[in-house]
């Protein structure tokens, strides 16, 4: 037997073995290589989309707090100024209230004086017409001890007068 | 006296460019079925590239990828750029076939240089891929133009090219297989025929740095170089001619 083949020849044993060689070496290279490395690829693709959409996500959501921030600082500002101004409108109020309460205490205090003032006033009529009655008695007393004349009573009226115009002064 | 002609004389033995070596023979019926080097060599080449595809492939990670990982998916990107740019979008799912292609032929034509005969140096080898290559051509134009359109393809543009159409259609697998098969054995050839003249010149002088030097040069051009080419070459002329068959890639 040739323990060689021919240089050139055609072998149909040869063909066939490289036949189901080539189809080995293709299958490992479709189900080792590409299948392994697509699936790969694939999955990055995947997970880029993922991180580009969440990243979509994130950023809308961010705009979303925003203006829920900008929103609530307004909210914040117009409750701040209704603050201040229901205080504005309290404090008058109140101050409305305490002035009017002075003008009453002092309304008060001031009847309360001239009250004083009218009981004094009818304290020393009354003081004053004790003084005259006795000062009428005093001089029915001196008319009646001594005889006057005219002149003499026209003084002692005018004297009495007087007098009686400085007591009342004097109230 | 050492002379020129002594070397390409040959040895005692003869240079003798033999086909590959028949390990195991046995009859089917008629045919007789021969398990040769080659196909010896070719599985040691599918174990090792099978096991080289399992490590390049091994946790394969979507971020923070490892350099293994970069080869194995630049050899993907790569093979997918080429067959769409040459064969249209339509044939990507074409492109393991042909990763597997370059591939085998190839280290086919590398075992070379580790003292093996090249796979690609048996002409069953090229001509089994050419006629893949040549079943995928008529399996496409079918499919795509229809059984009717097929034959019509034969007798275009006027029915006296048909002969001639038949023949450059049969030509196809047989100038493939021819071109790569003959790249590779006149490699081996020229090598092997420089190899006897180096040692025969060595033994003439007595000085062995002959054997050592030029042959890695030449080697690096017939085995490095030439099988990547004709690989290449092959792969090229493969989707060529299947994406011709394509009546889509006709605008």
């Amino acid at each position: 037997m040739n323990w060689n083949l021919d240089f050139l020849t055609i072998d149909v044993g040869t063909i066939l073995f490289t036949l189901i060689n080539t189809l080995l070496i293709f299958l490992a290279f479709k189900f080792i290589l590409f299948k392994r490395v697509d699936a790969i690829l694939a999955q990055r693709q995947q997970e880029v989309s993922t991180t580009y959409s969440k990243a979509d996500d994130a950023l809308a959501a961010a705009n979303s707090d925003k203006e829920k921030y900008a929103e609530a600082l307004a909210g914040a500002k117009d409750e701040a100024a209704e603050i201040i101004t229901r205080a504005e409108k309290k404090a008058r109020l109140e101050g409305d209230l305490i002035i009017s309460e002075a003008k009453t205490v002092a309304a008060d205090v001031r009847e309360k004086a001239a009250a004083a003032t009218e009981r004094e006033k009818v304290q020393a009529r009354a003081e004053l017409q004790g003084e005259i009655s006795d000062l009428a008695v005093e001089l029915a007393q001196k008319i009646m001890e001594k005889e006057i004349d005219k002149a003499d009573h026209a003084r002692l009226i005018e004297d009495f007068l007087q007098e009686i115009s400085a007591e009342g002064d004097k109230a | 006296m050492f002379q020129i002609s002594d070397l390409f004389r040959g040895s005692p033995d003869g240079i003798d460019v033999k086909g590959p070596g028949i390990l195991v023979s046995f009859d089917i019926g008629n045919v007789t079925i021969n398990l040769t080097e080659t196909v010896v060599i070719s599985w040691g080449i599918i174990l090792l590239v099978t096991l080289l595809l399992l490590w390049l492939t091994k946790d394969l990670k979507t971020n923070n990828i490892s350099k293994r990982q970069v080869a194995a998916e630049w050899m993907v990107t790569t093979v997918y750029g080429l067959v769409e740019d040459t064969m249209g979008k339509q044939w990507r799912s074409f492109a393991p076939y042909i990763a597997a292609l370059f591939t085998f032929s190839i280290t086919g034509s590398l075992v070379s240089m580790l003292g093996l005969r090249s796979v690609t140096a048996d002409f069953n080898a090229p001509l089994t891929w050419a006629l893949v290559t040549f079943v995928f051509i008529h399996g496409t134009n079918i499919k795509t133009h229809g059984f009717g359109g097929y034959l019509k393809g034969y007798v275009d543009p006027v029915p006296v090219m048909l002969p001639i159409n038949i023949l450059s259609e049969l030509s196809t697998p047989v100038s493939m297989s021819l071109r790569h098969f003959g790249n590779v054995v006149s490699g081996m050839v020229i090598t092997s025929l420089l190899y006897f003249a180096l040692s025969a010149a060595t033994k003439a002088i007595g000085v062995a740095f002959l054997t050592i030097g030029v042959p890695a040069v030449l080697s690096l051009y017939f085995d490095l170089f030439s099988g990547f080419m004709q690989a290449f070459v092959f792969i090229m002329l493969t989707m060529a001619y299947i994406s011709n068959a394509d009546a889509r890639n006709e605008a």
